[in-house]
């Protein structure tokens, strides 16, 4: 809404100097005109601007909408070329047609069967737009709801515009946390892993972190919107044991840590 | 205030003269366009409120605020309870969830999440899709978790934006103790007390049927048309 008002202010000021400048001798006065049309390069920008901010939020939202149907086909039909991409902790996958392969590898072929939920609900976006107009970086949460239970994936995503339209760049879901429907009181998922998915990535994990009961902090593309400053990562261990004790494939019984803190 | 502004604007707008020079009565032509620009941006907010404003009156049952968000001639469809048109029908279709207004020991929540909102290029209608997360309960009895897709069209008569059209594809339902592997609850069917205006306008199943709300938009990316072809369904008998 903000936005909105900033624009509407935009525009009163850019008119006024359009009345008082160009109106009573427009017609033999250049500079004036060649102000005015300054200002409208500059408000055109901005316009692009929040048009571009809907337009990167619309790809990320219909990315969920295909994964719940088991799109894969037209899901990968929003990367660019040679986008990237990496999901939970399995490694990079590089240009559309390894994504596509990702995507075939973990759920299957494309459509979705009866008996299958894969629900993939985009939401808390933060989009911002880089100056230059053709680049953005987004966060946006996914919450999924599935036959195995709940899971939290966390996008950090790029996207570029190539001739006027908005496609993923870099596609990062680091997961926080995946549980059964037994609830993530009493089941945690362990994060995945290349080793134990059938298709090797292009590239190792970006960033290798536990999971939810342990945490890592995906680091924001964006400074603090209120003090400006840029988040730094703090020294603290990349995953900490924490209450619910993990059950994951090197500790299958769920059993503490020893010597560790619950 | 913006309205305010925007008055203002439009009144220096106006005080300009259209010039001879071909540059100015550009510069004036590309100010028009630009200033439907932000009308357009505009409108997309407002839908996205009026929408979300849908979902907080549905929660504590405040059936007429929900039938004041409509046309006169609107429409409401919910799953596969059939169509409810007119304002005073969908009202009373409403009683059908529970009895108007907030209820002790009562969960009626429907989250609208997700949006993809396309106004048209005269910014005289919209169409949207929304995530519809859906939270049930009665204290101490049941508790459920519903889901679905909106596909909703809009209308702008006034200056003020209306739901035209609700259509809410409901996922399925599910008891929340049990989850999606062990409960699956039926979809309600069109109703002999307070009967629909027309019969559902899609027949499928809730989960564990599978059905794909056909998207009011083109790929983002390719800008094809999405042509998908409904998924095989062991009762319904769809190949």
């Amino acid at each position: 809404m903000q936005r909105l008002l900033i624009l509407a202010c935009a525009i009163t000021v850019l008119t006024a100097p359009l009345a008082a400048r160009a109106a009573p001798k427009a017609d033999d006065d250049p500079a004036a005109l060649q102000a005015a049309a300054a200002q409208l390069d500059a408000l055109d920008k901005r316009i692009t601007r929040l048009e571009d901010a809907n337009a990167v939020e619309k790809v990320q939202r219909a990315y969920g909408y295909f994964v719940d149907k088991a799109q894969w086909t037209q899901l990968t039909d929003l990367f660019a070329k040679d986008a990237t991409l990496e999901i939970g902790g399995r490694g990079v996958f590089i240009g559309k047609p390894h994504i596509l392969d990702y995507m075939h590898g973990a759920f299957g072929p494309d459509g979705i069967k009866e008996g299958q939920i894969i629900n993939h609900m985009q939401f808390q976006a933060i989009a911002d737009i880089d100056p230059d107009g053709v680049h953005a970086k987004q966060r946006m949460r996914a919450f999924v709801m599935s036959n195995g239970g709940w899971g939290l994936p966390l996008y950090e995503n790029d996207y570029v515009k190539e001739d006027g339209v908005w496609k993923i760049k870099t596609l990062h879901g680091p997961f926080t946390m995946y549980t059964s429907w037994d609830g993530w009181a009493k089941s945690a998922t362990p994060n995945t892993r290349p080793d134990t998915f059938g298709e090797p990535p292009d590239l190792p994990p970006t960033v290798v972190y536990l999971t939810y009961p342990s945490y890592y902090i995906v680091p924001f593309h964006y400074p603090n919107p209120v003090t400006g400053r840029p988040w730094k990562p703090g020294t603290q261990e990349a995953g900490a044991y924490a209450s619910p004790t993990q059950v994951s494939l090197d500790n299958p019984k769920g059993s503490p840590p020893k010597g560790g803190q619950q | 205030m913006i309205r305010k502004l925007l008055i203002a604007a439009a009144a220096l707008a106006m005080a300009t003269p259209v010039f001879a020079a071909p540059d100015a009565a550009a510069l004036q032509t590309r100010l028009e366009a630009l200033r439907h620009r932000v009308e357009l941006l505009k409108d997309h907010d407002a839908i996205e409120n009026l929408q979300t404003a849908y979902g907080f009156y549905f929660d504590k049952s405040l059936w007429g605020e929900v039938a004041d968000l409509f046309a006169d001639d609107g429409s409401f469809e919910y799953g596969q309870m059939g169509v409810y048109v007119g304002k005073a029908h969908i009202r009373k279709a409403l009683t059908l969830f529970s009895r108007e207004g907030p209820e002790f020991g009562k969960l009626n929540n429907h989250m609208q999440l997700q949006e993809i909102i396309d106004v048209a290029p005269d910014g005289k209608t919209a169409k949207a899709r929304f995530r519809g997360m859906v939270q049930l309960s009665r204290s101490g009895q049941s508790g459920q978790w519903g889901d679905g897709v909106y596909e909703n069209e809009y209308v702008k008569q006034n200056g003020v934006w209306k739901i035209a059209k609700l259509h809410f594809y409901a996922d399925g339902f599910t008891d929340y103790d049990a989850g999606w592997t062990k409960s699956a609850i039926p979809l309600t069917g069109p109703s002999a007390a307070i009967p629909p205006d027309k019969p559902p306008t899609e027949i499928y199943r809730g989960f564990p049927g599978a059905y794909i709300p056909p998207y009011h938009y083109d790929h983002p990316v390719t800008g094809k048309p999405m042509n998908i072809p409904e998924p095989a369904d062991s009762v319904l008998g769809r190949k």
